[in-house]
């Protein structure tokens, strides 16, 4: 079941759209750096804020409410861009490790950021669950680039 | 094609040898590489948003720019670290990339903007808190492009002919 899906996926015509050009794969690749930049940039200007790092004239909630937005665009452009690379290669991806790993933590991060971080932001919030939160963010976004970076190396 | 002779005294130095074939520390390196361009790439393209207009619009420009210069400083040293240090480990490949040269260029390019637009724009953010001048959104825009161009670039290295194994 699974393996239809990924072979499907693999057959799909974007994926061929995406293998019919050498450049097409780079750009898509590129597109998703920007992408994480954008979004762990934004992240990390929040959590450097809740640490006491920077930013420090405004309050977490005003610079969280600033750079929301961008935070959700940054998202979208990973996992687009993620999503197309995954489907040229479904199968090797899904049988790596590092791939594997790296979606197990991308959920977490991804299910932190929308619950936890969230009320950690909010005025209110306690100081030191707030600065865990944000090292616990911080750690989590870094542990995706990592292991997104050892797919190539396993 | 032949190289120039340091180039391979460079890829025969214990350096690069141990970070070409030690197994854990190039991936790592350019796990750091990329962890440098998601902080420097983040608080360079707020600091160059807010410039434009379309991100943090509430704060201050000189708020935004100065707060965000340190991360934005700490990024810069450690992409650049690493980089040479990537750099150091196969330099005869990397000399017959051409994507190489031309993320060379871009980032000769990066320099010669922080220089010609430091005076009127980055030195003090202070007077673009009343407005915002077309200088300082025209280096705003050249710095985004000159960045993207950069992972593009590094990007396409790996799809290089001369990294073709």
């Amino acid at each position: 079941m699974v393996n239809n899906v990924l072979r499907w996926l693999v057959n799909s015509p974007w994926s061929h759209w995406i293998n019919s050009y050498e450049w097409i794969f780079p750009a898509i690749q590129s597109v998703h750096f920007i992408g994480f930049a954008v979004s762990i940039g934004s992240i990390a200007i929040v959590d450097l804020r809740l640490l006491g790092f920077g930013m420090r004239r405004q309050a977490p909630a005003e610079l969280a409410a600033d750079l929301d937005r961008w935070t959700l665009l940054g998202i979208a452009m990973m996992l687009v861009t993620g999503f197309l690379m995954f489907s040229t290669d479904a199968v090797t991806y899904h049988n790596n490790p590092s791939f594997q790993f790296k979606m197990t933590c991308l959920m977490v991060a991804l299910v932190f950021q929308f619950t936890i971080h969230r009320r950690a932001v909010r005025p209110g919030a306690g100081p030191v669950g707030a600065k865990l939160t944000a090292g616990a963010s911080l750690l989590l976004w870094s542990t995706v680039l990592a292991a997104g970076r050892m797919i190539a190396f396993v | 094609m032949t190289e120039p002779p340091i180039l391979e005294w460079i890829q025969n130095t214990w350096l690069s040898q141990a970070i070409r074939e030690g197994g854990l520390p190039y991936p790592v390196i350019g796990g750091l590489h990329l962890l440098s361009i998601a902080l420097f790439g983040g608080m360079l393209l707020f600091t160059d948003l807010r410039l434009l207009g379309w991100a943090m619009r509430d704060r201050k420009v000189s708020e935004v720019m100065l707060q965000l210069q340190p991360w934005k400083w700490l990024g810069f040293v450690v992409v650049t670290v690493t980089g040479i240090l990537l750099v150091w480990s196969e330099p005869i490949r990397l000399y017959h990339s051409p994507s190489f040269w031309v993320k060379m260029v871009f980032f000769t390019l990066v320099g010669l903007h922080a220089l010609a637009f430091r005076p009127a724009v980055y030195r003090d953010p202070a007077r673009l808190d009343s407005q915002i001048t077309g200088q300082a959104k025209l280096a705003a825009a050249l710095s985004m492009i000159l960045w993207a161009g950069l992972i593009v670039c590094g990007r396409l290295i790996a799809f290089d002919a001369s990294f073709d194994q």
